[in-house]
């Protein structure tokens, strides 16, 4: 039987605040257990939530981002349930009424783009991390109350490979919003998959299954393959789909039942009486709305329309941030910025690989790229001899044009010096000459070789090709 | 007894250990360690370092490592704390005898009671143990008190009073207060309390009059509003013939005084509405004493056991009733019929008294029908029978009104009280008509002493 893959994903963003989400308790990435915690965090009796507007700053240049409609009105609620990770007894959340609704992300897929609609966003706040061991429970507070967002997709997903599609599009988007580095891996960014198999001759959903908690993209890949062929297997052989949650087994590498959905429990939302609605201004809107950065879509346009980059190396430069960031630098200094691009993606590229540092710790300045991109343009250099310099400037941080002129590659362009080696290189090579006369076409690819040679590789290609086709004729 | 006379806070801090015996009016005494001013707290304002248990068994060893923002306010002033004060467990009663230390007695007759949920505060200001006290009032927790007790008890609007550090009852009823013996005192608590606080996002950046300098008896002109429906309900010959005594007082003094009749049916669903929204968000605003971060810790084999088991433990069946209650006005089949209506039910009450109390200046009533009732016949079942002459006091909490109750007179010896309600951060006018009251009545000051 054929079946349509139905999928959603329910992502949750920590959103890289100074201090939490409803308290003044700084927070620091990597800070000891429990030192990133206040009175309000711990839910010790009398505190009171006090909303972060940077937070609410950071939400809203997403929902800007992502094309949503924006309530103006932003109202929170209480998700009610008992959990040692969660001290308050409630979460504060906005279950009635999300920030953003109705928003847009376009993915590529085979070379053809697709939207994924996006339901709604909205801001909540992280519960404690919980570490167990073989003896005991240990409860560390400094995720508790950090910023999150809910990014709910609409069930418009069709395989894994979109999901994950779905998922690094985010991430870059987030990236250039600068609101999260969403590192999967440090739990900053997690994912819950909604996924379910209808026949594809029917009009009826099928079951829907949740899995829980992925952590990484090749997990979410793998768990979404699972699921795909369990719950078709299952449908093969006329079995039912149950409508529940499961989680993904990293060990055996498939998804495994947690929970059935009639077990999940009644939240008893409630509008949050300590946080009175707020209105967002125009003021703050327009603040917002004018503080997005360039996004990745745009600069892509921007990049292989203006810069007439290739598909392939737009994307590259596009796929990190501070490389685009470092690019954008350079190309506003350089006037042929696909040289640029070659210059930054596979020679700059190699030296950082090679060194292992990241380009924004890395000593060449992108004003000294774009001079010897120029250069190299204006063809006063060979590539072998850009590569030269650039490996210099790389480990002495110096401009292009003091490693140039140390490694005196400048290029000879005047005629009496030019002549005096060309006349030089065509009396020691009398046989080539005859060559020439001959009509051997190599035997001027050698003597210009020698040429280069006398004068290590620095007399002006051009001149000299006039110059030498000029004595020839004399002889 | 009056702030400006006060005795030092180590005398009061002394007499207070004493007249407890009798009065049980208190949860834990503070030693003082300065001059200043004595004042008490209610046992749910959160103090560093000193005991804070809102009369709960789960928080009977719960000392907090921070100071509720009034405690700052009132430190600056040169206010000095001596006890914290009984109250009903977690606030939730009217009565005082839900105190996990006991009932609190009233000063004016000890076998009967102070009213709650503030019944420690409202005793130790009545029996002249200290001359202010801080009260919380939800439903009518300061008022009612303070009626029974015969002294001035204020709850100015919602947001007036920062309410960070306060443990709470229900976050969108909640109101920090004081007893005072007059109403001058209580018109300068409302200076040195007030004000914008940035940890409770629902306090008001309103500018704070200085109240008790332009506090003036003038009332001519002023309109009040008598609430018919509370009146029509009491039966009392001495309430009655105080509370209209003080209203001819006051028409004579220039006052243009009317009747005003709400809605019956809307009035007669305060109490239930006020129950549902009350104990469903109390249901939350408590999910986090769990014996596990901090508080009074059961044994269980798993999380999940410690928590039951600390809960089933720490709480009195009535407070229990009241979380079951109030979950089940939340769940979602529920909401609709239940909390949500209340919701819904709650905006009718307060359109149907701000459409008329809009056009005048007070809505003036007995604040209860009688006087404190015997211990013994007292029922701490709040919805035992649903009178408009008890459950007005709960449409202040509603609306976020200025209110308060203040003594104008006496029944058989004992306190009666005179509520005036005003509209929202009309407080000087409220306390404009207070003082015209207490000229009249004279027991500006008054106190039951010699405990």
């Amino acid at each position: 039987m054929e079946y349509d893959v139905v999928i959603g994903l329910e992502v949750h963003l920590e959103i890289n605040t100074r201090t939490k989400m409803f308290s003044d308790a700084p927070y620091y990435f990597g800070a000891d257990p429990n030192t990133c915690v206040s009175e309000t965090d711990l839910a010790l009796p009398g505190t009171l939530p006090c909303l972060n507007r940077e937070a609410v700053r950071k939400a809203l240049s997403l929902c800007l981002a992502l094309d949503m409609d924006i309530d103006t009105v932003l109202r929170f609620d209480r998700k009610n349930y008992y959990y040692t990770d969660l001290p308050k007894g409630y979460q504060i959340t906005q279950y009635f009424h999300p920030l953003g609704r109705n928003g847009h992300l376009k993915i590529c897929i085979n070379g053809k783009e697709k939207t994924i609609g996006i339901e709604s966003i909205h801001l909540e706040e992280d519960t404690a991390k919980q570490i167990h061991n073989s003896r005991e429970t240990l409860i560390d507070y400094n995720r508790c109350g950090l910023p999150l967002l809910e990014i709910v997709s609409e069930p418009v997903i069709c395989s894994s490979e979109e999901a994950v599609l779905y998922l690094e599009k985010l991430k870059q988007i987030f990236e250039y919003l600068g609101i999260s580095k969403a590192r999967m891996e440090e739990g900053e960014l997690r994912c819950d998959v909604n996924i379910s198999l209808k026949e594809a001759v029917s009009p009826d959903l099928g079951n829907k299954v949740e899995v829980k908690n992925l952590n990484s993209l090749a997990n979410t890949r793998t768990a979404i393959d699972h699921e795909i062929v369990r719950q078709k297997e299952l449908l093969d052989r006329g079995e039912e789909i149950l409508k529940e949650t499961r989680r993904f087994d990293e060990k055996t590498r498939t998804t495994i039942s947690m929970r059935k959905k009639e077990e999940i429990a009644d939240y008893r939302y409630f509008r949050e009486p300590n946080i009175f609605p707020i209105r967002i201004s125009d003021d703050m809107m327009e603040d917002v709305r004018k503080s997005l950065p360039e996004l990745p879509d745009v600069r892509y346009r921007r990049y292989t329309k203006e810069y007439r980059l290739t598909d392939q190396a737009a994307r590259s430069i596009l796929a990190d941030k501070d490389l685009s960031d470092y690019y954008d630098k350079a190309a506003r200094e350089s006037t042929d910025p696909k040289i640029l691009c070659n210059l930054l993606l596979s020679e700059l590229g190699g030296l950082l690989a090679k060194a292992d540092i990241r380009i924004e710790e890395c000593s060449v300045k992108p004003e000294d790229l774009a001079e010897l991109a120029d250069i190299l343009s204006r063809k006063e250099l060979s590539s072998k001899q850009a590569k030269e310099v650039l490996s210099e400037m790389f480990s002495s941080s110096e401009s292009p044009e003091i490693v140039i002129n140390r490694k005196g590659f400048r290029p000879i362009k005047d005629s009496d010096m030019l002549l005096a080696v060309i006349n030089e290189v065509l009396s020691e090579n009398s046989q080539s000459v005859e060559d020439y006369k001959k009509g051997k076409d190599r035997a001027l690819n050698h003597l210009t070789g020698q040429v280069m040679k006398k004068t290590k590789g620095q007399a002006d290609p051009e001149i000299t090709a006039v110059l030498l086709t000029n004595e020839l004729a004399k002889r | 007894m009056r702030i400006g006379n006060a005795a030092s806070p180590f005398e009061a801090y002394e007499k207070l250990k004493k007249a407890n015996d009798k009065l049980n009016c208190i949860v834990t005494a503070i030693e003082p360690h300065e001059e200043g001013i004595p004042i008490a707290l209610k046992d749910n304002v959160c103090t560093r370092s000193i005991l804070t248990t809102a009369s709960c068994r789960i928080l009977d060893n719960y000392i907090p490592v921070y100071d509720a923002t009034i405690i700052g306010r009132l430190k600056a002033k040169g206010f000095v704390p001596v006890a914290k004060t009984s109250m009903d467990e977690l606030a939730m009663g009217g009565t005082n005898m839900t105190a996990l230390t006991g009932p609190c007695h009233n000063p004016y007759d000890l076998e009967r009671i102070s009213g709650g949920s503030s019944g420690g505060s409202a005793v130790a200001v009545a029996s002249g143990l200290v001359p202010v006290a801080i009260g919380t009032d939800t439903g009518d927790s300061i008022r009612k008190p303070a009626s029974y007790c015969g002294v001035v008890g204020v709850k100015p609007s919602y947001g007036k009073i920062s309410r960070y550090g306060i443990i709470p009852y229900a976050s969108s009823l909640d109101h920090v207060g004081c007893f005072t013996t007059n109403v001058r005192d209580a018109a300068y608590m409302l200076e040195v309390l007030s004000g914008r606080d940035d940890k409770d996002m629902t306090s008001s950046f309103e500018e704070v009059p200085s109240y008790s300098r332009i506090i003036n008896s003038d009332i001519s002109g002023r309109k009040l509003l008598i609430f018919k429906n509370v009146l029509d309900e009491i039966e009392d010959h001495d309430v009655l013939r105080a509370f209209n005594d003080t209203v001819t007082v006051l028409r004579m003094k220039g006052a243009v005084i009317e009747e005003v009749s709400f809605d019956e049916t809307l009035m007669k669903a305060v109490l239930p509405v006020y129950y549902l929204i009350a104990n469903g968000e109390a249901t939350a605003n408590h999910a986090n004493l769990t014996g596990i971060p901090f508080g009074e810790r059961a044994q269980g084999k798993d999380f999940e056991e410690v928590m039951i088991n600390s809960r089933s433990r720490g709480f009195s069946s009535s407070i229990k009733q009241r979380f079951v209650i109030g979950s089940y006005a939340l769940y979602k089949e529920n909401q609709g019929h239940y909390y949500r209506k209340a919701q819904k039910i709650r905006r009718l009450v307060v359109e149907e008294v701000m459409n008329r109390l809009r056009d005048a200046d007070a809505l003036i009533a007995p604040t209860v029908p009688g006087i404190a009732p015997l211990m013994k016949e007292s029922s701490t079942d709040e919805l035992d029978d649903n009178l408009i002459s008890h459950s007005h006091l709960i449409i202040a909490n509603f609306a976020g009104l200025p209110s308060l109750s203040l003594p104008m007179g006496f029944s058989h010896g004992l306190p009666l009280g005179f509520s005036i309600t005003a509209n929202p951060f009309m407080e000087d006018i409220m306390f404009d008509i207070a003082k015209a009251v207490e000229e009249y009545t004279g027991l500006e000051g008054q106190t039951k002493e010699d405990f």
